[in-house]
């Protein structure tokens, strides 16, 4: 790099494990009490390619959460893997937040830790799975963006070469730091802990929390209230098991079945 | 709450962003138009399809073909290829000109790459991957149905204070229409972009299909049943446009490639779609695909262990299922 | 690269560092090689491999702090054989181990590792199988959740053992002995913890004591002192690499405890006119010498026909699914597991015994391959087989 030292932001959520959520039916709300958690396994693609990219031009990687304080072990995990700092916006405020709400909660948290050259996202979480926070983040910033995100290069003067998977193919674009990037899923392979940081990360490293008022936010943009979106209803629909559905008939009767259910599935494929 | 920058009583109308690939629109922009259609009529309201590009004229008649009333459409050198800044500039512009009720989108990568700064910059409220969209009885919000948790949990999201109601839908939820000749209205949306917008340079652009079984979203196993008969496989492969992958023993009797191998010592995938066919699935097979979202399991031996992992089961010769499957998918 | 002979214009850049590492990681056995070459003559590896796994030289370029990248250095299986033979009794093994500590410091680990370690991490199980699924094999079995008031003993199933479906099989027939001989047992069900040999194994030294702190507090607080596993590996880690849990804690390979409730004459078998032979786990037979006890279970089976293979008990021959190999690839003309078969299938026997469940699988893909008459179980399958009787295998 030379000029900067590159400091590079990676969102991170925590979530519970999928097959273990279940609904509270009363409150409609999800039951993550009894479920196991682990870091969005999206988020590690982007962590690993921010630590590949502070490897080879060296800078500092910061965490940013937007959680209950349940969050915090495993910010240190991620911390143990090579990031310097975590973040954690908590507040019962910021509970309930649609996209619009998160985005902009995450938004102004990424404010308070400029200067910042990238903001790096994993492309969806395992609980939401909408993708849509860090197009939003990007919006509030009024940074340029660039979703699925597969190989990315910080370029002399400020600028940064990636290649986004599109469907069908890809895209290569530059654009200026400060940038924001979603990286896709299965790029690359996070790295373990490094056990010679476990024990400054599990004891020392630095975790910073902030609420609503250390943000100076407006609660009325924030958490249920700052959400354009409602949830009317929720449903369990039942956990991922396996349908084993049994298919008789012919040779020729069984393809025929098979094709029906196929069908649909290969309409979907993006 | 963010205050809408425009209040439900202003709204007015459905509108569908279209997307285009080479000639045409594609395939979820016309699954859209299907749907959004059945909306506007039972609410008497214009479906309008928003349309951005370059030298695209010829597909204003495309999208009324699907049932468009209106299009809007921006023709502009800087949109000749999708870049969020121009095509978030000009799309925004035109909702807080005519205050649409309802935007819709495609979830792909362009669609939600688009949706997800548009619903922001309009401050609005933004349905993703919606698996299902309805009229509120009554009120006549848009409700949007979505699942979370893989899949595990079904919710019905509404927007009732803030517009345009913005939702996104994968490829393939919703049926395609068929096209009716049809003559609808056109406007030309201006093209009025800032600096900022063109921060973003495309280096290249290409169509291209990926690589090797980790990312394909279709594909056929085959394990030791298939004695080494792999061709009825990689037929079917490519009319799914999927690739083949194989278990251990396949590769250790050299019927096939290691590159292909599945399992806890081969690689992890994750398809949309995965067809074994005879293999018995041993766990350091099926830990290589327990992540697939639909899993086909073809085999002769009902004990075969991978019938307690699959979706579809299908006690039969591979030989003779397969190929009917293959005679099937041609047939249309 | 490793392996090479180096060319005259090439500069070797030593790095001490390196050689420390080394050293501290084994304890300082590293130090005691005088460079003999036994090691490399006795490997296993030589015996499926063009050039045998040079484990001299291995160490060598340590000493030299040259690196150790490549391959070879991930083929070890820490079967032990080597240590056997060491005259300076060096803990090769261990060393390797080192060695591969030092490479996930440089990075420099095959691909997918990585995955398994985030899969004991998450998922507490080194397979990525979901932790809510890790007693479904006892579905139907009312198999009771430990309490150390009403429990004498504590199952510890294991990672393969409870998600691997044929290796479930050996967990459900422990359960049918444990009962016919009317032991009170529980199992930890979905809160067992990993054992964490798999990430000693793949060179994670400081991670698998952390894995076993957290293992011994969990069962220090479940009060539990028995404690008998399904896998030498497991059992491996229990008595040698865990913390002290308490003072009445005492961990067993499941056939040592099988082999007293024989003597005890808690047992009772029916005939099984069954020929087999018995594959020592280099875990059980040559590092815990833990030889006799199989053998004394089968020996109690009426008509049960035992014949030995032409290695056995220290000197058994790997199967080549330890150090990690499970989750390492094989070339199929390479798998130590064939020869072991072969071996199995020369003594005429109709059924290939075992009591580990990575032999189970690598011996049964071996069977498979290779099309021989053979079957493979564990001990406590066929044990489980003699309660009830019966003719053909």
């Amino acid at each position: 790099m030379g000029e900067m030292d590159l400091h590079i932001i990676v969102c991170l959520k925590v979530v519970p494990k999928p097959e273990e959520v279940s609904i509270n039916p009363q409150t409609m709300t999800i039951d993550r009490a009894r479920a196991r958690s682990e870091i969005n396994p999206s988020d590690m693609y982007a962590l690993e390619m921010a630590l590949s990219l502070k490897d080879e031009h060296g800078g500092e990687v910061s965490l940013l959460a937007m959680g209950p304080p349940f969050f915090e072990p495993y910010l240190r995990i991620a911390m143990a893997m090579g990031a310097d700092a975590a973040f954690l916006l908590s507040d019962r405020a910021f509970a309930g937040a649609d996209t619009l709400a998160t985005s902009y909660v995450l938004a102004r948290g990424i404010e308070r830790l400029r200067p910042f050259h990238l903001v790096l996202c994993g492309e969806e979480s395992s609980d939401g799975a909408t993708g849509q926070v860090p197009p939003g983040i990007a919006e509030w910033l009024d940074i340029p963006q660039l979703t699925y995100v597969e190989h990315l290069e910080v370029l002399p003067h400020g600028r940064v070469r990636a290649r986004r998977v599109i469907d069908g193919g890809y895209q290569v674009l530059t654009a200026p730091l400060p940038a924001l990037a979603s990286v896709k899923s299965g790029v690359n392979e996070p790295r373990f802990i490094d056990m010679d940081r476990w024990l400054w990360a599990m004891q020392e490293a630095p975790v910073t929390v902030w609420g609503l008022a250390d943000l100076g936010l407006d609660p009325e943009m924030v958490g249920a209230k700052g959400s354009p979106t409602v949830v009317s209803r929720v449903q369990q629909v039942g956990a991922r098991q396996r349908k084993r559905i049994l298919i008789t008939g012919t040779a020729e009767e069984e393809a025929r079945t098979l094709w029906r259910f196929m069908r649909p599935l290969l309409e979907q494929r993006s | 709450m963010t205050k809408p920058l425009y209040r439900p009583e202003e709204a007015q109308g459905v509108w569908v962003y279209l997307e285009h690939v080479g000639k045409e629109l594609t395939p979820v922009s016309r699954q859209l138009l299907g749907k959004a259609r059945e909306l506007a009529q039972k609410k008497g309201v214009h479906l309008t399809g928003v349309l951005l590009g370059h030298e695209i004229s010829h597909l204003v008649e495309e999208a009324w073909a699907y049932g468009a009333d209106v299009v809007l459409w921006a023709d502009h050198p800087a949109l000749r290829r999708y870049v969020t800044g121009p095509y978030a500039r000009v799309v925004a512009d035109a909702v807080l000109s005519y205050k649409p009720d309802v935007l819709l989108l495609g979830a792909t990568a362009n669609g939600r790459d688009l949706a997800g700064r548009l619903a922001v910059r309009l401050r609005t409220g933004l349905t993703a991957d919606c698996v299902d969209l309805a009229w509120e009885e009554g009120s006549g919000h848009l409700v949007g149905w979505n699942t979370g948790f893989g899949g595990g949990i079904m919710a019905a999201i509404l927007c009732p204070y803030h517009r345009p109601q913005m939702a996104t839908v994968r490829p393939g939820v919703f049926p395609t229409p068929q096209p009716q000749p049809r003559r609808g209205e056109e406007v030309r949306l201006p093209v009025h972009l800032q600096e900022a917008d063109l921060q973003v340079e495309v280096e290249e652009e290409a169509l291209v299909p990926p690589a090797g079984i980790m990312s394909a979203q279709v594909l056929v196993v085959g394990g030791r049943g298939t004695g080494g008969q792999f061709d009825p496989l990689w037929e079917l492969a490519r009319l799914l446009g999927g690739e083949v992958g194989a278990t251990r023993v396949a590769v250790d009797e050299g019927w096939i490639e290691r590159e292909r191998q599945i399992g806890q010592t081969g690689y992890v995938v994750r398809p949309k779609l995965a067809i074994v066919c005879g293999a018995s699935g041993a766990f350091q097979f099926t830990v290589g695909l327990q992540d697939a979202e639909t899993i086909v399991a073809i085999n002769i031996d009902k004990e075969a262990p991978i019938f307690e992992q699959a979706d579809y089961c299908v006690v039969d010769d591979l030989f003779q299922v397969v190929p009917a499957l293959v005679r099937i998918i041609k047939e249309g | 690269m490793p392996g090479e002979p180096l060319q005259a214009d090439q500069a070797l850049l030593l790095d001490d560092e390196l050689w420390e590492q080394v050293v501290r990681a084994s304890d300082g056995m590293a130090s005691l090689c005088y460079q003999c070459g036994v090691c490399t003559a006795t490997c296993p590896w030589g015996l499926v491999l063009k050039e045998p796994l040079n484990v001299r030289r291995l160490i060598r370029r340590a000493q030299l702090g040259l690196e150790v990248g490549g391959d070879a250095l991930w083929l070890c299986t820490t079967c032990g054989l080597c240590e056997l033979s060491c005259p300076r009794q060096v803990a090769i093994s261990q060393v390797m181990l080192s060695l591969r500590r030092v490479a996930w410091r440089r990075r420099q680990v095959p691909r997918g590792l990585s995955r398994v370690l985030w899969d004991i991490q998450f998922d507490g199980n080194p397979w990525g199988s979901p932790p809510s699924h890790r007693s479904a094999w006892a579905r139907g079995l009312d198999v009771p959740q430990f309490s150390a008031t009403d429990h004498q003993v504590l199952y510890y199933v294991g990672c393969t053992v409870a998600y691997d479906r044929r290796a479930q099989r050996v967990a459900r027939a422990l359960v049918s002995l444990f009962r016919a001989a009317a032991v009170p047992f529980g199992i930890l069900g979905d809160d067992e913890p990993c054992c964490g040999h798999a990430a000693r194994d793949l060179g994670q030294l400081e991670y698998a004591r952390h894995l076993a702190q957290q293992g011994a507090e969990i069962f220090r607080r479940a009060g539990v002192r028995t404690l008998v596993a399904t896998s030498p590996h497991c059992y491996d880690m229990f008595s040698r690499h865990y913390p002290p849990v308490s003072d009445s804690f005492r961990p067993l390979h499941y056939t040592s405890f099988l082999a007293q409730l024989v003597e005890e004459g808690r047992l009772c078998f029916r005939p099984l006119p069954w020929r087999v032979t018995f594959h020592d786990p280099c875990y059980l037979g040559r590092r815990h010498g833990v030889v006799g006890e199989p053998r004394r279970i089968l020996r109690a089976i009426p008509q049960l026909e035992l014949k030995e293979m032409a290695h056995t008990g220290p000197k058994t021959l790997c199967c080549g699914g330890g150090g990690g190999r499970m989750w390492l690839e094989t070339e199929a003309h390479a798998r130590l597991s064939h020869l072991r078969v072969e071996e199995a299938a020369a003594t005429g026997a109709q059924v290939l015994v075992t009591a580990c469940p990575h032999c189970i699988a690598c011996l049964e893909d071996s069977v498979k391959l290779r099309g021989l008459p053979l079957r493979v179980m564990d001990v406590a399958e066929v044990a489980a087989a003699a309660l009830a009787g019966g003719e053909m295998p």
